[in-house]
């Protein structure tokens, strides 16, 4: 018989700890059906949460060994041979508060997705009587973000979140967001994109987790990067964030490359730079990472403009222009 | 070993990371991998420009796409940023938007059929392993090496895919070829911090100071990452992360062609170990 393990997190409201499962290897298992067979044979006072079994309510996302997944869309064999063993240890999402074993406090993450100000305001031609129609195309840019379950997966290992989650949201919350900036119909896209701007929008780290372990394949990091360009679009182009990201786009077209020596006082501003970066600057030329040469040469100059140059030019207008 | 590449070094390799090509070039020209470098190749955006301009970003990327595919070569790059950009356009092209931006690209005489891939030196190292180990002349037995792979070299898998995402194993069988001792420490599969060193600076700063301080604590000489903008912040900013958060102690961190460089008995100088912020003193003294 092969024996599968689970060593579970568990939570009684004061008390933590480990409690492990051992039960017969089946193929058909997914992750929720082991839980709930743990639960009908061996321990009713395990909690979790499941409801459709299908993939659309998104109450039965947990940890595998420290990656969440949607529980009822998780086959064992899968985790099983993604690990390279029989045993797994089962944790509550991260990124949230527990309540008991497996079960999660939705209720503050509910109250923050409220501050994408969900609901379409619908733009002033739409009436009762004509209706509030969008064109397939329109609805295409929308559709991935419509499918979000809110299961909490992309929260759980966002590196940002489990740093700090003060000044920063859930990514399913950005995608919510930018549901409503980029629907066609919107009276006001700028609404759900200033909420998120004083929330964080700037403040993603790139690690790319909520893409990964988003079960709807949605690109949580996406919509963080299209409202990012939407607010710049619109004239929101101050700050570090937008500064540091209009730097390379400057230097695109100028050269072709990165004057990485130009980038810090463009993204902080000459002053900040020139005060806040002195050491750095100073253990950069030590190092000889940058010769004071090639320092002077990149300031004041530029990069050599790249073989072609006039041609990445064209390609990019031509792109803009459409 | 016998291949050629279109080499795309990326900006920072031309930059403040020029130990890394440094390195790249050597390895490569020491185990018979011939690298081209891709004439008028542009930055990729560096996961920054497609935030203020996304068609931009897609344009510069099939433009260094085509450029590679004129010289009837796959592309390899020493940067996991670079080459998550490069092959996020490719893959953009090749799901419905190739018609339209060949439009774009015709107009500087250039067209991308998508016959050019992109991948990376860890993968090709990785691969390549049976070839290159038996050319190991300095085995780094004395050296306990902790593994930071970068985000952008797993993640997101449906681009990048690999290895398994969530228990890679390409940086541990380098370091052991090399003769020298893996140490798994818990950020190895974190973030850095890099791309939001600006806006996000406590962040970034607790993220390399956690990675640096769990090398140390679990024994290992070094850090090692396949990627040259986790390399920066884990060693130009360690500095200022050590101060901001009050973790002591000082960890050298390398490039992994670095680290591939030094077993094959590469001249130190010819793999810029000197032009590091933490000392590489103490670990090559081990070597
Ligand atoms: S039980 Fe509904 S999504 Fe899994």
């Amino acid at each position: 018989m092969r024996t599968i393990t689970f060593d579970i997190d568990r939570f009684d409201g004061s008390r933590s700890w480990t409690q492990s499962y051992s039960f017969e290897h089946d193929p058909a298992h997914t992750v929720l059906s082991c839980l709930i067979a743990i639960k009908e044979k061996q321990d009713p006072t395990l909690n979790f949460t499941a409801s459709c079994r299908s993939a659309i309510c998104g109450s039965c996302a947990v940890r595998v060994n420290g990656n969440a997944v949607l529980a009822c869309d998780t086959k064992l064999d899968s985790v099983l041979k993604q690990w390279g063993s029989d045993r797994l240890q089962i944790s509550p999402l991260g990124n949230f508060t527990v309540l008991s074993d497996l079960v999660v406090d939705w209720s503050p993450k509910i109250e923050r997705l409220r501050t994408a100000r969900t609901g379409l305001k619908a733009r002033k031609e739409f009436t009762a009587e004509t209706g509030c129609q969008q064109t397939p195309a329109e609805f295409a840019r929308i559709q991935k973000q419509w499918d979000c379950i809110l299961c909490g997966c992309c929260a759980s290992e966002c590196n940002k979140l489990t740093d700090d989650r003060r000044d920063f949201l859930e990514p399913f919350v950005y995608t919510h967001a930018n549901r409503y900036a980029q629907d066609s119909r919107s009276a006001e896209p700028m609404l759900h994109v200033r909420e998120m701007l004083g929330r964080g929008l700037w403040k993603c780290l790139h690690c790319m987790e909520c893409v990964t372990k988003c079960p709807k394949q949605i690109a949580p990091a996406a919509d963080i990067s299209a409202m990012r360009a939407l607010a710049y679009a619109n004239g929101v182009t101050d700050g570090k964030g937008p500064r540091h990201a209009a730097a390379f786009r400057t230097d695109l077209e100028n050269t072709g490359r990165l004057n990485e020596v130009r980038l810090v006082p463009r993204t902080e501003g000459l002053i900040d730079a020139a005060t806040g970066r002195m050491s750095f600057t100073f253990r950069m030329l030590k190092s000889g990472k940058l010769s004071t040469r090639e320092a002077t040469k990149l300031y004041f100059v530029d990069n050599s403009p790249i073989e072609g140059l006039d041609g990445l030019r064209k390609i990019i207008r031509y792109r803009r222009a459409k | 070993m016998n291949r050629k590449y279109a080499f795309f070094p990326g900006c920072v390799l031309d930059g403040a990371a020029h130990e890394a090509r440094m390195a790249t070039e050597a390895v490569a020209g020491r185990i018979g991998v011939e690298l081209v470098e891709i004439p008028g190749w542009s930055c990729c955006g560096a996961s920054q420009t497609q935030d203020v301009d996304p068609e931009a970003a897609l344009a510069a990327n099939a433009r260094n796409l085509a450029l590679a595919e004129k010289m009837g070569l796959d592309v390899l790059t020493a940067c996991s940023t670079c080459a998550l950009m490069l092959r996020t356009a490719r893959q953009t092209l090749m799901n419905g938007r190739m018609a339209d931006v060949n439009e774009a690209l015709a107009t500087a005489d250039l067209e991308y059929k998508g016959t050019a891939e992109v991948s990376h030196i860890l993968w090709l190292l990785a691969d390549t392993i049976q070839d290159w180990a038996p050319m190991v002349k300095t085995p780094l037995s004395k050296l306990q090496v902790a593994s930071f792979y970068g985000c952008h070299t797993v993640r997101p898998p449906k681009v990048m895919g690999y290895e398994n995402h969530l228990a890679p194993h390409s940086m541990e069988a380098i370091i052991t070829a090399c003769g020298a001792k893996p140490v798994l420490i818990p950020d190895r599969l974190k973030c850095c911090g890099f791309h939001a060193v600006f806006p996000a600076e406590q962040t970034a700063h607790r993220l390399t100071a956690s990675a640096a301080d769990n090398a140390r604590k679990n024994g290992a000489d070094c850090l090692l990452t396949p990627c040259p903008l986790c390399h920066m912040q884990l060693d130009m900013y360690q500095p200022d992360a050590r101060e901001d958060t009050g973790k002591g102690g000082e960890t050298p961190v390398l490039h992994l062609t670095q680290l591939v460089g030094l077993a094959l008995g590469i001249e130190h100088e010819k793999l810029g170990l000197s032009k590091h912020i933490v000392s590489t003193d103490a670990l090559l003294a081990k070597c």
